[in-house]
């Protein structure tokens, strides 16, 4: 009991600790590949502790959900990452759920930060939750294909029993189902994270900004709280990429020094995942919004190819 | 050199590099520019011919070495110079116009590989190990084949059908070198020399259609002229 608690604290410490710095480090690189000088690698803790400590100014015409929503977004994405493996294939709270509680727990936050940038009334917090939505609806169901995929060549739902499984099979990565599904999952993470083709995250122009429209109204720690809340679910995606498909290194249970390596290894797999995300978005011009569903409709395809494939290769 | 022995290391790749021609063949459906199409046609082939050359050392068939060559020589590189210089020189406007739409059309190509893997299914026979290598490919070949046609269907100019009956070709190949592990090499011969004659005679032609309607369009080819 005290074990799984340990556990539970370890992995909350984890994604709250980590998650700021893989948002730096991307941020870093990005501008380091653009030949500038870029914002230091611990800046978002800067924010975050900056932001906590401001006051608020919330809009009058605000109900009860927009004080809400910071909550419900970033405990929910929270939650979630407890059921992802990290370090260890066995997940704290993979009782609780798997993969499908995990993607509909991103769905909740999604869904209230829909409603909180509507709640306020202001014409571009409507038009970023609209945005979001249309892609969000795109989004998940390959989100959810590409997971099937995995789980059956595991033969379980749960998220620890897929990195196992994928630990014990040699030669799986090169399986086309594999290869597809992680290619789908790819966009995914870039549509979800509102990286490059599809958002971009340092903008606030009205014409592209999606996710940052949203939010447009948050101030102080409401919008600390959801900036963190973004950052953890951007980890807990580019995580559950790595451990489900490429788990090499991870041990399959907790044990102080299987720990160590398992972080080590992550934290590795992290830059090499960040790195690509980073070539992608550098190398891309952002889409044009009516653009993005096609994106969309090529990673559900995708994804509905390699759920195809496992039953035939 | 054992993994490159292993016939089930094969089978892996030969399998992986056929999934990644079917993908190519759904970015062709989803791509809008005239000269990246071609290019992705080319990348195509290569794997294509990349297969043929897995398979020969696998089976330890020289004479498929010769199909593979060809395919990279003819289909990967000559055919797509053939068809930018075309494009090049009838300076025509390089987006595609589908008459479906782009989302939906590659929704269309998904369902169209479910229906060629149900086809393809019956040939499958997972237990019968020592002839497998690439066997499991059919079902590419098909829908390569399906979403060749549905891409003529689907496009108004005449250059971009010429790729679309290309593609289809390259299903045809496919389903031959892993079926057969590879045709006589006259009957090889004979069907690279007939692509390369009909590039170069739909070339022709198209430059001629452009000449005389000032455009591509085939739905403008109603009436005769003289």
């Amino acid at each position: 009991m005290t074990g799984t608690f340990l556990k539970v604290l370890a992995q909350f410490a984890l994604l709250l600790i980590l998650a700021p710095l893989v948002s730096g480090f991307i941020k870093l690189l990005k501008a380091r590949l653009q030949m500038r000088r870029g914002p230091g690698l611990l800046q978002p803790y800067r924010d975050i502790h900056k932001l906590l400590q401001k006051g608020m100014v919330i809009p009058d015409t605000a109900s009860w959900l927009f004080s809400a929503t910071p909550y419900v977004v970033f405990l929910a994405t929270l939650v979630a990452g407890l059921m992802v493996p990290m370090v260890a294939a066995d997940t704290p709270a993979g009782q609780l759920g798997g993969a499908l509680a995990v993607v509909y727990l991103l769905g909740l936050g999604r869904f209230f930060l829909a409603l909180g940038g509507l709640d306020t009334g202001s014409s571009f917090g409507g038009l970023g939750s609209s945005r979001e939505m249309t892609i969000a609806a795109l989004a998940e169901p390959t989100l959810a294909l590409a997971v099937f995929t995995v789980a059956i060549g595991a033969g379980s739902t749960t998220l620890s029993e897929m990195a196992k499984a994928a630990i014990g099979q040699q030669w799986r990565f090169l399986a086309p189902s594999q290869m597809l599904a992680f290619a789908a999952l790819f966009l995914v993470l870039i549509a979800e994270t509102g990286r490059i083709p599809v958002d971009n995250p340092a903008t606030h122009l009205e014409l592209t900004m999606i996710h940052e429209a949203m939010i447009l109204e948050y101030s102080g720690p409401y919008l600390a709280l959801i900036e963190w809340g973004a950052s953890i679910k951007q980890l807990l995606l580019m995580t559950l990429l790595i451990n489900v498909f490429w788990p090499f290194g991870l041990p399959a249970a907790w044990s102080p020094s299987g720990i160590l390596a398992g972080l080590g290894w992550l934290m590795l797999k992290l830059v090499i995942l960040s790195c690509g995300i980073v070539l992608v978005e550098t190398s891309n011009a952002k889409m044009r919004l009516f653009r993005v569903p096609e994106l969309m409709a090529v990673a559900f395809t995708l994804g509905a190819l390699a759920l195809v494939s496992t039953f035939l290769f | 050199m054992d993994l490159l022995q292993n016939p089930e290391f094969g089978d892996k790749m030969v399998t992986l590099m056929a999934a990644l021609v079917l993908v190519l063949q759904i970015a062709m459906v989803g791509q809008r520019w005239l000269v990246m199409n071609i290019r992705l046609f080319g990348a195509q082939s290569f794997l294509l011919g990349a297969i043929a050359a897995a398979i020969a050392w696998y089976n330890h068939a020289p004479h498929i070495y010769a199909a593979a060559g060809m395919t990279v020589a003819v289909k990967a590189i000559l055919v797509p110079i053939l068809l930018e210089r075309l494009v090049d020189r009838i300076d025509i406007q390089h987006e595609i116009a589908p008459i479906i739409n782009v989302p939906l059309s590659i929704v269309i190509s998904g369902g169209l590989t479910l229906v060629a893997y149900t086809v393809g299914e019956s040939f499958y026979h997972p237990h019968a190990r020592e002839a497998s290598l690439g066997h499991n490919t059919l079902a590419v070949a098909i829908s390569l084949f399906l979403i060749g046609f549905f891409m003529m269907l689907n496009r108004r100019k005449a250059l971009t059908q010429v790729l679309a009956l290309l593609t289809l070709e390259n299903g045809v190949f496919l389903a031959a070198i892993c079926l057969t592990y590879g045709m006589p090499l006259i009957v090889e011969i004979g069907v690279f020399f007939d692509v390369l004659v009909a590039v170069l005679v739909l070339g022709i032609l198209v430059f001629r259609i452009r000449e005389s309607f000032e455009s591509m369009d085939v739905s403008k080819l109603r009436r005769l002229r003289g």
